[in-house]
């Protein structure tokens, strides 16, 4: 029951290269049926089926759009947000090597429901050998007549994971420094050029043409109380079987972990990826889900070999690499948080730092201009919390 | 009370000026950046300021072939070390440097999301996946 | 007269629609500390700490960029503000120089001020130094920019006051820095006018005008108790 495929039905089954396999797998009807409906019958449907975002924030799709298509304006854009620059994350990757055109059919979808006549995909420049195939998906579905009145044009990141937080990928298309914006005004109301803006990951634009197809209700059957659907997760780290796998959300993360990855002598997990929450073994009986913690779906296992101070350390490392350095909290307080946790690891720690430590996470978690200063403490209170004695170790004289 | 807008003037895209400038030439000139500064009618200073945040953007002239070797968790998990070792004995020069014959640029990079393929690397715009030290030579080989 | 009321600290307050939170605290006599917030000019968002607490919002809020909305609750000075306030001046002090008492801007330093006004104590968190040679070529401006805490009020401020722009941001993360040019130090044929709206306006000694033979020294601004 647990694997099922919704947002990958079509992975390995059409040719990517090629609409016309995708059209004898419904293709194109969702966006068909989506204009024969009302915004707002598009809207409810979506709201219906409990579609919350696949990026990591988790925000309501419905909701999100309905704020987009009734704020005031005429020029309006619907965004696709595939920069995913997480740690471990690597399924919108692989959905657009194997289905394009539910992408581009998703994101036609919400640009007629927004209000949108042109939409953005931003492709991060690590994955700049994807361009053709995502620009061919365009311009089939361009030719074949499915995109009347909108237009898709796709914009190469250029190396910079704080590109991915929605405030600053708009900063990048519009050509600037990828800085976070503070909010409000939040993209529904003020994004890309101040115009009103959705921005949706790869895969919620993914669940779309389902969910209109099949009708919110059908999808909504899937999942939890608060999590409704699949949810594809990047497998990576210690596992026998890296890979994409797709869950219905609520399935025991024990399932995923070390009956289809293969998982043994595990130590601890990272969900989320460098932003993502760490937990120790034993409680890998938790559910898949929002209610508990899902980020964008990396997870990244440690077995028994591994080093805490090495793991957090370097996770610290990538997020400071990346902070954009707006803000104070995230920008100081990454390069303390990196100096202090390689004293440890050294051996050179001082006992003081662990509580200094506690109360910078508490600073930067307030305070942080965005989402990457705000959950970027996440690892070092994660572990602290639970291998605290690892911490222990690498104070110096011990 | 009059707010003046510092956002308001909006230049005509630096990004993608500089990234097709960079897919041309290589890296970005700075006689370029004061071209493109000129043209905007903006401060040579915002074009640099957007060119040096960006790590795929270069403003001094790297090798023909740029490795970009993964270094990020799941990758280093994998025995990415091992790899990056291999091609600095390999290409002679470490991370972050061009070999003197101007062949390859040796980049670390983080992660490349190809982490079902780790230890992972991109060369150009080619992607190299589940490394080994013995496949490293015969790859390098390729690109001249 | 006001049409949106709120609670400030306990108190019933109103203010009008499109005023910020830090506005109408001003307004009200409540004195919220800032940095890169310049009253008149589009707000920054970058030091944070003007945060405050609002209820219903599990982060701090940044009461400069922050309108207000009818039936807010906030509280500017509550200990968790207060706390947050002192780390954030810590980390600002963090790759700092220690040079105050060398420091041309020691007794009018806003950063001292505000350090001072939140009884900041040792720092905690020390981090390595941003080292970087002084620029003092010029003969209307000297920069430091080791003491610079990025605040970016001199790069707002150059554009939106002055019309012209010597600065921007470069780099990022904690390479971060203000540059000039191609990141060339501002050299003695440079066109910066004598204007001295950035070097009044820098909280910290990273700017400062040159020290003309026969003239005095700033008179002093004495912002520092104690
Ligand atoms: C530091 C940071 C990085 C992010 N990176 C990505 C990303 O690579 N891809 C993505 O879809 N969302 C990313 N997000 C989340 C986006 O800000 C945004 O919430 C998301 O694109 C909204 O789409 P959704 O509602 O469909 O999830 C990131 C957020 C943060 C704070
Ligand atoms: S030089 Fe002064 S005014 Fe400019 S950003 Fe730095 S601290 Fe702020
Ligand atoms: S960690 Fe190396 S590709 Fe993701
Ligand atoms: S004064 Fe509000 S963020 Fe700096």
């Amino acid at each position: 029951m647990p694997q099922a495929k919704i947002v990958l039905k079509n992975c390995g089954i059409i040719d990517p290269k090629d609409i016309n396999t995708y059209r004898t797998k419904d293709g194109f009807k969702a966006l068909d049926k989506a204009r024969g409906m009302t915004a707002a019958g598009v809207i409810n449907e979506i709201k219906t089926s409990g579609l919350r975002g696949r990026g990591g924030a988790g925000f309501p799709c419905g909701v999100k759009w309905e704020g987009a298509r009734n704020s005031p304006g005429d020029e309006k854009y619907v965004i696709c947000n595939a920069d995913e620059g997480e740690v471990g994350t690597f399924k919108d990757r692989y959905i657009i090597q194997n289905d394009p055109f539910s992408l581009v059919e998703g994101l036609a979808i919400a640009g007629y429901t927004v209000g949108a006549r042109q939409g953005y995909i931003y492709l991060r420049a690590e994955y700049s050998y994807l361009l053709g195939l995502l620009r061919g998906a365009i311009d089939q579905a361009q030719e074949a007549g499915y995109l009347d009145g909108f237009n898709i044009a796709i914009r190469l990141g250029a190396g910079a994971y704080i590109c991915g937080e929605e405030s600053a990928l708009m900063e990048s298309i519009e050509g600037k420094r990828g800085e976070s914006r503070y909010r409000p005004p939040f993209p529904t109301v003020a994004g890309l050029w101040q115009k009103p803006t959705t921005i949706n990951n790869v895969e919620t634009l993914m669940n779309v043409a389902q969910i209109v197809l099949n009708g919110g209700g059908w999808y909504a059957q899937m999942g939890t109380e608060r999590s409704k659907g699949t949810k594809v997760f990047s497998v990576s780290g210690d596992v026998a079987r890296p890979g994409v796998y797709e869950m219905v959300l609520g399935s025991p993360l024990r399932e995923l972990v070390e009956g289809l990855a293969g998982a043994k002598d595990i130590k601890m997990i990272q969900i989320g990826g460098a932003t993502g929450r760490i937990i120790p073994y034993d409680m890998i009986d938790t559910p898949l889900a929002f209610e508990s913690y899902l980020g964008a779906g990396a997870i990244t296992v440690y077995n028994k070999s591994r080093d805490v101070l090495d793991i957090v350390g370097r996770t610290m490392e990538f997020l400071a690499e990346e902070s954009c350095g707006k803000c104070t909290p995230c920008r100081q307080g990454m390069e303390w948080m990196v100096e202090v946790l390689g004293r440890f690891h050294r051996g050179e720690g001082l006992a003081r730092d662990i509580g200094y430590m506690e109360v910078l996470a508490d600073t930067m978690a307030l305070s942080s201009l965005c989402g990457l200063g705000q959950a970027a403490p996440f690892a070092v209170v994660d572990t602290l919390k639970y291998f605290r004695s690892d911490y222990e170790k690498g104070i110096s004289g011990k | 009370m009059s707010k003046k807008d510092a956002t308001k003037k909006t230049f005509d895209n630096i990004l993608l000026t500089l990234e097709e400038t960079q897919e041309k030439v290589g890296y970005l000139p700075a006689e370029f950046m004061v071209e493109l500064a000129d043209s905007l009618d903006v401060p040579v200073s915002d074009v640099y300021g957007v060119a040096s945040f960006y790590s795929f953007l270069a403003t001094r002239p790297p090798g023909r072939n740029v490795i970009r070797i993964c270094k990020s968790l799941p990758c280093h998990l994998k025995d990415g070390q091992t790899i990056i070792d291999t091609i600095e004995k390999e290409i002679g020069v470490k991370p972050g440097r061009t070999t003197p014959d101007g062949r390859f640029s040796f980049e670390l990079t983080n992660c490349i999301g190809l982490c079902d393929g780790a230890p992972a690397m991109l060369i150009n715009h080619n992607v190299h996946v589940d490394l080994t030290p013995g496949k490293i030579a015969s790859i390098l080989d390729k690109y001249k | 007269m006001g049409d949106i009321t709120l609670t400030m600290n306990g108190a019933a307050i109103s203010g009008r629609e499109g005023m910020t939170i830090l506005e109408v605290a001003r307004e009200n006599g409540i004195d919220i500390p800032t940095l890169c917030y310049l009253k008149e000019l589009t707000p920054i968002g970058a030091c944070r700490l003007c945060v405050v607490e609002v209820e219903g919002s599990r982060m701090l809020v940044g009461s400069c960029h922050t309108p207000i909305a009818p039936g807010m609750v906030i509280q500017t000075h509550s200990p968790k503000v207060l706390e947050v306030r002192r780390v954030l001046i810590e980390l600002m002090m963090a790759s700092h120089p220690d040079s105050c008492i060398v420091c041309e801007a020691a007794n009018c330093c806003e950063l001292r001020m505000r350090a001072t006004d939140l009884e900041v104590g040792l720092p905690r968190f020390r981090t390595r130094l941003r080292y970087f040679p002084l620029e003092d070529e010029n003969s209307n401006i000297i920069r430091d920019m080791s003491k610079c805490i990025l605040c970016r009020r001199c790069v707002t401020a150059c554009y939106n006051t002055e019309g012209k722009k010597m600065f921007s941001l470069a780099y990022r993360g904690f390479e971060s820095k203000v540059i000039y040019d191609l990141d060339k130090p501002v050299g003695s044929d440079e066109t910066c006018r004598d204007c001295d709206t950035c070097i009044s306006l820098c909280p910290t000694g990273a700017l400062r005008q040159p020290i003309k033979f026969g003239q005095r020294k700033k008179g002093p601004v004495l912002y520092v108790k104690g």
